[in-house]
């Protein structure tokens, strides 16, 4: 049985930047400041008939600072999530791979692991 | 390439004059058997007059309230396009620049049958 | 009994919202200079609450989104920063305030100086929220806090002159004649300040994502409405009690409330030591549930703006930046308590400033709530939006009015 494949349309400011990203358990794990694209030669006409770029990745990054003065952040300071672990687009962003995994969440865990952590009952569920 | 090299960028014709600013991209999303979007390929960019931001996207959406706020921004954004991929000739720096004979589209997103928008796609 | 508890969440954030230590001076102060004719500010403030709260209520239950997360996804980039930064700063010296006033009723309760009040207080804010289990928190603190009924229980021991009461309340004007005149941009200025003291932007931060932290769903739309409709009109009456009771005992003998003493003046002399004892548990609940309320919501502004991991639901470890925030927030506002400032100062400051970060906050949650790709089918009805509109409009003015009027009166003086 053939499934008919889904196509819908969206814009990225709409739908796609400053959403929540959610782990597959929906953990919190970054919010999306930018989206990698495939390569596009800048600064050079581009040939009739080149495909249209796909986004590759989610990409996080230290906004705030640009977001008062203005420019964006250095690639190298971007964190990026493979578009191929993404799971589903709706009014948050879910994965299908467990936040742990990511290299992006290691402020959160040295955090956890170093600080928050070592407070008795860091650890443990709320009661 | 990264999105911020596209948005906020002037967009100007063939001739040089410009015609606005890249406000936003829209993109056609492709689910694959297992319902993963798996491809989300550039269809183009939405080209503004004015440089604020879309707030909501009054303008393209379906949503009609409330009303005074839905007229107040689709009047700011009026004369907003969609300009498609195969209509930008080059990407630079300072700009964009469309080829001779770019189509204007109308900017609104595509809606489904019951008059919603497509983009909420499949259920959460 | 379960049904009851059920409103915890609501009745916390009223309580907290409108019987703070700001608030319970400020409707003493202005009950004693303008008696109940600033009444229909709190009725005004009640209403616009409502409506917010249950907006944003319902698109947290609808989406699982709380309003910061809101905020930051419609109002893009620099409209979103500058309101984090407001609502944070605007968030801390309330907190600020809140620990300061956990410290003044207990020294109204012990006699023991409030500066070493102060670290007992921060501290226990900070266990409970590490610890206790959100529902547990929000049962107890609203229970006790309710023992704020006792204001309007000593009104009516006060035997009132209620055809006197209900005048003021019904003719607002300025009083001009009497034994102090108040200019009427004095009037405007405690009209601006209570109206942002009802409506101040952290408690819907504090009810969305209370939501979210009892997982409200759809099935739960009428239970957030009656939280709502129960837990901010009742914060409202008490409010106006309190005023109602500096106007019969303060008024007429024109004693000014400089602090929290006065504030229970009425109650002393309506029941004396018994009544007394009541309204000091609820006043220390009270400030208590606010700072608890104000702390979280530092946590909680950031954690949705940034996209960090969130809830009290979460151990700390899977919540780490949430946590150290409000840790951190937490040692900042005892740092300035221990420069001596006012923590009642403090607050009065902060309630005009949330006035001015007011429309940034409802314009998202307005919007959004009509946004079927949150809400699916239960997006605003037309009277809402009629409603919300009219609000927005009236936000806009307090908003724009707050500044001006701080410096013309001089800050109330």
């Amino acid at each position: 049985m053939t499934r008919r494949h889904n196509t819908r349309t969206i814009d990225a400011t709409l739908s796609l930047l400053d959403r929540q990203v959610l782990d597959a358990d929906d953990v919190p794990v970054q919010v999306v400041t930018d989206l990698e694209l495939t390569d596009v030669a800048l600064d050079h006409p581009i040939p009739v008939g080149t495909g249209a770029p796909v986004i590759t990745a989610l990409l996080s990054g230290p906004v705030l600072a640009t977001r008062i003065f203005g420019g964006r952040p250095p690639t190298s300071r971007l964190h990026r999530i493979d578009w191929a672990d993404v799971a589903e687009i709706g009014v948050a962003i879910s994965l299908s791979v467990r936040g742990d995994s990511l290299a992006v969440t290691w402020v959160e865990r040295w955090i956890s692991e170093h600080i928050v952590g070592r407070i008795p009952g860091g650890r443990n569920d709320p009661e | 390439m990264i999105l911020s090299d596209l948005l906020h960028r002037t967009v100007r014709d063939d001739s040089g004059r410009t015609l606005g600013v890249a406000s936003d991209a829209r993109f056609a999303v492709t689910d694959d058997d297992s319902g993963r979007p798996a491809e989300a390929r550039l269809v183009g960019l939405i080209v503004s007059r004015r440089h604020a931001g879309s707030f909501v996207g009054y303008e393209r959406t379906a949503v009609n309230s409330p009303w005074p706020i839905a007229r107040f921004l689709r009047w700011r954004h009026r004369g907003s396009f969609l300009v498609r991929w195969e209509d930008i000739a080059e990407i630079s720096p300072e700009s964009v620049r469309l080829r001779t004979g770019f189509v204007r589209h109308p900017s609104a997103l595509p809606t489904d049958e019951d008059g919603r928008d497509a983009m909420k796609g499949t259920a959460s | 009994m379960k049904k009851l508890l059920g409103l915890a969440l609501g009745v916390l954030t009223a309580i907290g919202g409108f019987l703070d230590i700001g608030d319970l001076v400020t409707n003493a102060v202005v009950g004693s200079r303008f008696g109940l004719t600033l009444g229909w500010v709190v009725v005004v403030g009640v209403v616009g609450i409502c409506l917010f709260a249950q907006m944003s209520g319902r698109v947290a239950a609808v989406s699982g989104r709380a309003t910061f997360e809101i905020i930051r996804e419609r109002l893009g980039p620099r409209a979103g920063v500058a309101n984090l930064a407001a609502s944070f700063l605007i968030n801390l010296l309330t907190l600020t305030a809140e620990v300061g006033g956990i410290a003044l009723a207990l020294q109204l309760a012990s006699s023991i100086e409030p500066w070493l009040w102060m670290p007992v207080a921060a501290f226990a804010v900070w266990l409970v929220v590490w610890r206790v289990k959100f529902s547990i928190m929000e049962n107890v603190t609203g229970l006790l806090g309710l023992t704020l009924i006792v204001f309007a229980v000593a009104l009516f021991l006060l035997k009132p002159d209620w055809m006197q009461l209900a005048t003021q309340f019904l003719q607002p004007t300025v009083p001009a004649a009497g034994a102090a005149p108040e200019a009427s941009s004095t009037y405007w200025y405690y009209a601006v300040a209570l109206f942002g003291a009802a409506m101040t932007p952290y408690e819907v931060f504090f009810f969305s994502s209370g939501a979210v932290e009892e997982k409200w769903s759809i099935k739960d739309l009428g239970q957030s409405r009656l939280n709502v409709l129960v837990g901010f009109p009742l914060g409202g009456i008490l409010s106006l009690a309190i005023a109602a009771c500096a106007a019969v005992v303060l008024l007429p003998r024109s004693i000014d409330v400089t602090a929290l003493s006065q504030v229970v003046l009425p109650v002393a002399a309506a029941g004396g030591k018994l009544a007394v004892a009541f309204v000091l548990v609820g006043i220390v609940a009270a400030t208590f549930g606010a700072a608890l309320e104000t702390t979280l919501s530092s946590g909680y502004t950031l954690a949705q703006f940034f996209g960090w991991s969130w809830g009290k639901f979460r151990k700390p470890a899977q919540a780490a930046r949430f946590h150290i925030t409000m840790i951190v927030c937490l040692l900042i506002g005892l740092g300035v308590l221990a420069t001596g400032v006012d923590p009642v100062a403090v607050t009065e400051f902060s309630v005009v400033f949330s006035a001015i970060a007011l429309p940034l906050t409802y314009l998202p949650i307005l919007l959004v709530a009509n946004d079927p790709q949150y809400m699916g089918r239960y997006v605003n009805g037309r009277i809402t939006n009629a409603l919300g509109m009219l609000y927005l409009v009236i936000i806009l003015v307090a908003s724009l009015a707050a500044i001006p009027l701080m410096i013309i009166t001089g800050a109330g003086a």
